[in-house]
């Protein structure tokens, strides 16, 4: 079917590069000026009497040509794009040289790197029995993308980059076998989070107290900045424009809060993540989440805790409005336990239960509910009567299975909760992460 | 001879600082291994023949329904259909957000239309 895509100039990099990718490379393609978004009739009718912003040509002609004028042979081709050769080795420079190189090449965070030479690689490959040339798995920048494939050496040699050690790849080569990378092709500028538990996070020196989630621990900033390279570098992420487009991008790219939990003070019945998830507890998994913000809260309230993170909740605002993940440092978690919840899942079904919604964010996530309420349908009509800086009774955190989930699908824990931190105050974190998955370190040891 | 012994010496030092220059030169060259995944191969697809005139043809403008673009996506519809009335425009909404897949509507296109027009974005 003749197609002509139109896309805003803002993305003509992604647009031109995923045809491409996908195997047209010839996809007629129309840009539009940027933003599109919120423009009057006026104004759009002014941008199509324009130009294309890209190409210049006057944009209408330009559609019409797209959909009617006969194609050019190279159009018509079907057949195999080969990539270009992939050596296992760069060519030799000097350490000054080839570290700009991979600056240039966008193939760091910008830091300055370990330069990843055979002898530390092989060394590097000593912390797994898994051959260097197995498959690990496939990662891509997002769903639309092409997704990359990568071995154990090539894991090792990210891990080598970031400057981790030799017994942290088990960790790394876990984190690389789920696929999800930590740079997230949206505009909304994704972060990432990696929990490690089980015993991994004590063999290799992990901290999960003062300052858990801060530079401060060789092991926790090393796994999170090689999860960093090895998403720009093994899963095809992180080049801005084409597979990189967060807006503003976000500072926790950098480390993406990886920390392992505070299992040994958490109150008795509070079980780690892990274990809430369906290991044993002798054994070291790393879970992923997904989210956009965290907020530290060092506030003290005549309020029980339990109350002051429900109101919290009820007012936070963020990109994702139907997630959350509350991070308690293990007093709070003890005095939470004192105050009647006796295990984690029951603090976090008192939240999901007791939240509210701010009035306004209510009723602009609830189109259907506010038709209803203007027909003075109950209990709606009276949720509208309150006003929109009133908070109406209802819960964004709901139990339901995952968007696009097959049938039978369990419902998700819209609300997670962890505990890390050193006990020097009874202080808490929270964001709209969401639990992603959870896979076995053991499995890449 | 006095010439002579001085051009030699000349010759030891500079041989000398020539090659321990190479030396320390090659000492600095160190290689490194690739730290690039593998990129998969690209099936290409043919594009659909172009039918060379658009009257009487009916041409689909599907919004993917990106937030408050509609304003725009009217207007095209209405420029196209001002400019170019001998062909039909058919507005039509994707099912669901941008991500989702719509069969339904691309087998609707495929029996009844003879192009389509996809847009939008931020």
């Amino acid at each position: 079917m003749p197609t002509v895509a139109m896309v805003t100039s803002a993305f003509d990099e992604l647009a031109t590069s995923t045809a491409y990718k996908k195997g047209m490379p010839g996809l007629r393609v129309t840009f539009t000026p940027h933003p599109i978004t919120g423009r009057t009739t006026e104004e759009s009718n002014e941008y199509l009497k324009g130009k294309d912003p890209i190409t210049g040509n006057p944009m209408l002609e330009e559609i019409i040509a797209g959909l009617r004028d006969k194609l050019a042979e190279k159009d018509k081709h079907a057949g195999t794009i080969e990539r270009e050769e992939r050596p296992r080795f760069l060519p030799s420079d000097t350490a000054d040289n080839l570290q700009q190189m991979f600056h240039d090449k966008l193939w760091t965070d910008g830091l300055p790197i370990i330069l990843p030479t055979e002898e530390k690689v092989k060394a590097m490959l000593k912390g797994t029995s898994h051959a260097p040339d197995e498959v690990v798995g496939e990662m891509r920048p997002s769903g639309p993308h092409e997704a990359w494939k990568f071995t154990v050496e090539m894991v090792a040699v990210n891990a080598v980059m970031a400057g981790a050690r030799p017994e942290y790849l088990p960790v790394l080569l876990a984190i690389a076998s789920t696929g999800q990378t930590s740079l997230v092709s949206s505009t909304s500028s994704f972060a990432r989070m990696a929990v490690i538990n089980g015993p991994i996070r004590d063999q290799i020196q992990m901290n999960s107290s003062i300052g858990a989630l801060g530079p401060f621990n060789q092991a926790n900033s090393a796994i999170g900045r090689a999860w960093t390279l090895i998403s720009k570098n093994l899963g095809g992420s992180g080049m801005p424009g084409s597979t990189y487009l967060g807006s503003t991008g976000n500072p926790l790219n950098y480390g993406n809060m990886t920390f392992p939990e505070a299992e040994e003070n958490l109150p008795e019945g509070w079980e780690p993540l892990h274990v809430q998830k369906g290991f044993k507890k002798d054994e070291s998994v790393v879970s992923i989440f997904s989210g956009w913000s965290f907020n530290t809260i060092a506030w003290f309230s005549p309020l029980p805790q339990q109350d002051v993170i429900k109101n919290w909740l009820t007012h936070f605002f963020s990109f994702g409005t139907g997630s959350a993940t509350i991070i308690v440092d293990p007093i709070v978690a003890v005095e939470l336990k004192n105050n009647g919840f006796a295990t984690k899942q029951q603090f976090a079904d008192y939240l999901i239960e007791k939240s509210a919604n701010p009035g306004w964010l209510y009723w602009s996530t609830h189109e259907e509910e506010y038709k209803k309420a203007k027909e003075d349908v109950e209990p709606f009509a009276s949720y509208l009567k309150l006003g929109e800086t009133a908070e109406v009774p209802v819960s964004r955190y709901v139990k339901r299975p995952p968007r696009g989930a097959p049938a039978g699908t369990p419902p998700r824990n819209p609300i997670e909760v962890l505990a890390v931190g050193g006990g020097t105050n009874t202080y808490w974190s929270g964001g709209d992460f969401s639990h992603v998955g959870s896979v076995s370190i053991d499995k890449w040891r | 001879m006095k010439n002579c012994s001085r051009r030699l010496v000349s010759a030891v030092v500079f041989l000398s600082v020539f090659c321990s220059g190479v030396a320390s030169a090659a000492e600095d060259q160190i290689r490194v291994m690739n730290p690039r995944g593998i990129m998969p191969a690209i099936q290409q697809i043919p594009m659909a023949e172009r039918p060379g005139a658009l009257d009487g043809k009916t041409i689909y403008i599907v919004d993917t329904k990106f937030a408050n673009t509609k304003p725009f996506v009217n207007a095209l519809r209405d420029n196209l259909a001002a400019a170019y009335p001998k062909t039909t425009w058919i507005g039509v909404d994707k099912v669901g957000g941008y991500m989702q897949d719509d069969p339904n509507l691309w087998a609707e296109i495929k029996a009844k239309g003879h192009g389509a027009i996809v847009l939008l974005g931020h």
